[in-house]
């Protein structure tokens, strides 16, 4: 879902800001008939290659962007089509995000109407000046209203994000965000460290690439903020999570995410286990076990393919693909896996090329066996890279 | 058509950086038909990438124009190009002995500058015949009146003999090549005499073996002779005689006097070595001609691959390129840090990079090269005598030295004069003496120090351009040694001595020095898993230390279905930057580390 009511300057998701997500030129009506189109391309080939006698959907993640500010019955519109084209199964998790200010996170009662059953909300910090500096357009109290009015509403699951390792950020001031978070009794909580990344030096912003270019003043912004950060804090920051999340009977059952028993987000744990996804909108990306695919993050080559003028047949929007198998494959599969809690079987390490990085990081301190199974500690969480970069 | 000796005239160029010789070039082939408007592209000489690149001529190259004078007679103008660096002073006088005249190009803008003069000097010196040309007069900021009276001031040269030109606009290019016709003399050498040609340069060429760059002194080569070299011993049938037009064009015959090629056939490089005489089999010249002194070496640096098994290709790359640049040394050595490698010896510390660069490009190979250094004579204690070290880790220990020697150059830079309280203060800061200065005109000075090559080699060619604005340029000639009161500052990292970081430095200086070196260190080596001490020592007393704290984050916090591929790739580029750096003991140091001592000035 490619709109925000504003840049965020730094995040590199695929968004339009300003006149092309609100008022009289929002793109956002055009968007969601094309995205109902892409839903059915998407759905027909799968009908396809695997009949239409397939399993529902056990996850449906709205994502990317801001989707609870599109046109009233647009999500609505999106969750009726994916059911009615994959189907979508009784007890699925259905999760939108959303941002927390009043005039963007969308009415409760008719996301859960429309189906939604999950609420992942950009929080990020609880502190007015640090929201300021990180471009956030809500105020923190906008953080209490938007749970409360969606618990109200029914919504059974609710997680937070929130941003550690930010310029100015002191240890206390993430410890009162985090304090805040809990205090709101919310079910889930993602903490990330603030990850400045550069998509144009990494070659995804082409024609065809899944990124954005950066705007020029991202980019400042960026470059100012990465003076500023700082490994020692963040590592302090982190372990101030696991501890306080922990005592509040979180699990941390990824590098970033904590969540009490039963809320742990499905959705994203279907990436962490490779397994299978479709996925529709610019930028977004799909894998079926083997190939990944992702379109394009242009909304204009996007809307363009989809809905071709002069009565054309709707084609799928560019984008590219990789195949993804041997070596890479299974070192890609150790990698998502030492990102979960439970890590890996202990049988995992037998052999190339995990037994001499697993053996150097048991001795080091980076990993723990617990029970039949190999798993990250929390110093390991840390320094994950360092095992991760000896696998690929 | 055979053109006689009395039409063939042999010249270089000799300029500064950016003075135009390479467009001055450009024109003259333009001019004489030499290459064709179509195939025409900046800097046709300078084939290098790397001489593209930085816009400077590495490697002395030839060609042959052909121009029919004023007098409707057609001329061989034989162009031995030369390069304008500093370091390269060996290349220039090999071209220069080559050659019976010289085109001396000074920027209108800038005037004349330190490397120029000491190129002219050497000409002279070799009694070539100096054309002097003024260019880029079509610059608004061109003075060719202050610049002609430079010439005269300096180098007694005459306003009338100055020809103005702009070589971009063409300008004065036609009257170059007039007065290479009238003023340069025709080389002599009796054409009839046994062969004795001089192997000023060469190339090895997969096919047609060892390509040898050949001057003619006298006698007659023919496509047909059997050669054989002088010094070498080696006897080949030719593959190919020719001339360069710029590229390799085949001749029937060349005769004393005339530039051409020779394709040897020959596969050893040592067995046509620059400075070697040819002459012909059936006819043998009883005295070869006098070769080249041998280029001498005032740098010296490791270089190692970077992965272990790599040596042997580096061994085979690096005996490619000696007989390309015969002007570096390398032996086996190996460090503890670093393995099995090469020491080398450069000409400079241009050289160095130039040399390390065209190595890792040409021989893809990835390579760390260690601090350079310069030889010092070490005398031993009890009269055992003196030892020649290029190697601070192979300096002796502490009680086996009576005294220390240490190589001294003489230095020229022409500076605006406004910068001379600047270079004063940074000369002497490097334990330099200011010997004197004169005006070249009444804005520039050429000022004279003495200073120990080893304050040059670190960064003061940096300092000079930075305290100048770029606007200085400077020259230096070795003037033998001078006894020093130096000391090896070794330097431990997590305890364990790295013989590749070792130095010498001026007793006073140690400590300032190893807190400097350290303080770089800790920004260059990455955090380890582990807390880590860097110290500097004389012998086993520590002057200085710094701690690197152990690594404690680094992580993707974020990793989502649209961006496994991309956080893989990130994780593939880790590892290839753990891959290039070398592992000592338990810590990975970095290539740039091995060369800190070069980035000390910098906070």
């Amino acid at each position: 879902m490619p709109f925000c009511v504003s840049l965020c300057p730094y995040c590199d998701f695929v968004v339009y800001a300003g006149a092309a997500a609100r008022g009289p030129n929002a793109r956002t009506g055009a968007f969601v008939d094309v995205l109902l189109t892409e839903i059915d391309l998407r759905a027909d080939a799968a009908d396809a290659t695997f009949g239409r006698a397939r399993s529902p959907l056990r996850t449906v993640y709205l994502g990317g962007g801001t989707p609870t500010m599109l046109p009233a019955g647009a999500i609505a519109a999106i969750l009726d089509r994916i059911r009615s084209r994959f189907g979508v199964a009784d007890d699925a998790e259905v999760t939108i995000e959303a941002n927390p200010g009043p005039d963007e996170r969308g009415d409760a009662m008719t996301l859960v109407s429309s189906g939604i059953n999950r609420l992942s909300m950009g929080a990020q910090s609880f502190d007015p000046a640090l929201l300021r500096r990180l471009g956030r357009r809500h105020r923190a109290s906008d953080v209490a209203d938007a749970v409360s009015t969606a618990r109200a509403a029914g919504i059974g699951s609710i997680s937070l994000d929130l941003l550690y390792d930010v310029p100015g950020q002191s240890v206390a001031a993430f410890a009162a965000s985090l304090d805040a978070a809990l205090e709101l009794g919310v079910d889930h909580v993602s903490a990330y460290a603030l990850t400045i990344d550069d998509p144009d030096a990494e070659g995804l912003t082409g024609m065809t690439g899944d990124h954005l270019p950066t705007t020029a003043g991202a980019r400042r912004w960026r470059a100012r903020a990465t003076r500023d950060q700082d490994d020692d804090r963040a590592a302090d920051q982190y372990r101030l999570a696991t501890d306080r999340l922990g005592a509040a009977g979180f699990r941390g059952y990824e590098i970033s995410n904590w969540a009490r028993p039963g809320h742990e987000g499905r959705h994203n744990l279907v990436y962490w286990r490779r397994e299978p996804y479709e996925a529709v909108g610019p930028g977004a990306h799909a894998f079926d076990g083997v190939t990944r695919r992702w379109n394009a993050a242009r909304l204009d080559s996007y809307l363009a393919a989809l809905a071709p003028r002069d009565r054309a047949r709707p084609a799928l929007p560019p984008g590219g693909s990789e195949v993804v198998d041997g070596d890479v494959a299974a070192a890609e599969a150790l990698i998502l896996a030492l990102r979960l809690d439970d890590g890996v079987p202990i049988e995992a390490a037998d052999g190339d090329p995990f037994e001499p990085v697993a053996r150097w990081g048991l001795r080091t301190g980076l990993l723990e066996r617990v029970a039949n199974r190999i798993r990250l500690t929390t110093t390991g969480r840390l320094l994950s890279n360092e095992v991760f970069a000896r696998l690929v | 058509m055979a053109i006689p000796q009395s039409r063939v005239r042999n010249f270089s160029i000799i300029a500064h950086i950016d003075h135009g010789k390479s467009t001055l070039a450009d024109r003259l082939l333009e001019l004489t038909h030499t290459i064709d408007a179509r195939q025409m592209t900046s800097q046709v000489l300078d084939s290098m990438d790397l001489e593209r690149e930085k816009g400077i001529t590495i490697k002395a190259r030839a060609v042959r124009l052909e121009h029919t004078a004023n007098d409707g007679l057609t001329y061989a103008l034989n162009l031995i190009d030369t390069p304008g660096h500093v370091d390269f002073a060996y290349e220039v006088s090999r071209s220069l002995q080559a050659c019976e005249g010289a085109i001396l190009v000074v920027d209108a803008a800038q005037g004349i500058e330190a490397q120029t003069l000491a190129n002219v000097h050497l000409a002279l010196r070799e009694g070539l015949t100096i054309i002097p040309v003024v260019n880029k007069i079509d610059l608004p900021s061109a003075q060719p009146d202050v610049v002609m009276e430079e010439l005269e001031n300096v180098l007694a040269i005459p306003r009338e003999e100055v020809i103005l030109a702009s070589a971009k606009e063409g300008t004065g290019v036609p009257e170059i090549l007039q007065a290479i016709v009238d003023r340069i003399p025709p080389p002599t050498g009796d054409a009839g005499a046994p062969l004795r040609a001089l192997v000023f340069d060469s190339h090895y060429d997969p096919y047609k073996g060892v390509v040898t760059y050949l001057r003619l002194s006298e006698g007659t080569l023919h496509d047909h002779d059997v050669i054989r070299l002088m010094q070498s011993g080696a006897e080949t049938e030719l593959l190919e005689l020719g001339v360069f037009r710029p590229q390799l064009v085949p001749v029937k015959q060349l005769v004393a006097g005339e530039v051409g090629y020779v394709a040897t056939g020959l596969k050893n490089v040592r067995e046509a070595q620059v400075g070697d005489t040819v002459t012909t089999v059936a006819r043998q010249a009883r005295q070869p001609l006098p070769g080249y002194q041998e280029a001498k070496s005032l740098v010296f640096a490791g270089l190692y691959p970077v992965s272990g098994p790599d040596y042997p290709l580096l061994r085979d790359a690096l005996e490619k390129l000696h007989l390309n640049d015969a002007s570096f040394t390398y032996e086996p050595e190996s460090s503890v840090a670093l393995g099995f490698g090469f020491r080398c010896g450069f000409l400079g510390l241009l050289h160095m990079e130039i040399v390390q660069e065209r190595l890792e490009r040409e021989f893809n190979l990835d390579l760390i090269a260690s601090a350079p250094s310069v030889e010092y004579r070490v005398n031993l204690t009890m009269d055992r005598g003196t030892v020649n070290v290029d190697n601070p880790a192979k300096f002796p220990d502490i009680g086996e030295i009576e005294s220390i020697e240490e190589p001294w150059v003489r230095l020229g830079i022409v500076t605006p004069d406004r910068y001379i309280g600047s270079l004063m203060e940074l000369t002497t800061g490097r334990r330099g003496t200011f010997e004197n200065m004169e005006y070249l005109d009444p804005q520039r000075v050429h000022m004279h120090f003495e200073l120990p090559l080893a304050e040059l080699i670190v960064d003061y060619y940096d300092q000079l351009k930075s305290r100048t604005q770029g606007y200085a340029s400077m020259d230096y000639e070795e003037i033998g040694y001078r006894a020093a009161n130096l000391v090896k500052l070794d330097v431990l990292v997590n305890g364990e001595p790295v013989d590749a970081l070792s130095l010498i430095v001026h007793r006073e200086r140690a400590q300032a020095t190893g807190r400097a070196l350290t303080t770089q260190l800790r920004k260059l080596i990455p955090r380890q898993m582990f807390e880590v001490p860097i110290q500097a020592a004389i012998g086993s007393h520590v002057v200085a230390r710094e701690n690197i704290a152990a690594i404690r984050k680094n992580v993707l916090a974020k990793c989502y279905g649209g961006d496994i591929t991309r956080k893989r790739k990130l994780l593939e580029k880790q590892k290839e930057g753990k891959q290039r750096m070398k592992r000592v003991g338990s810590v990975e140091i970095p290539q740039e580390a091995f060369l800190a001592i070069l980035r000390m000035g910098e906070e």
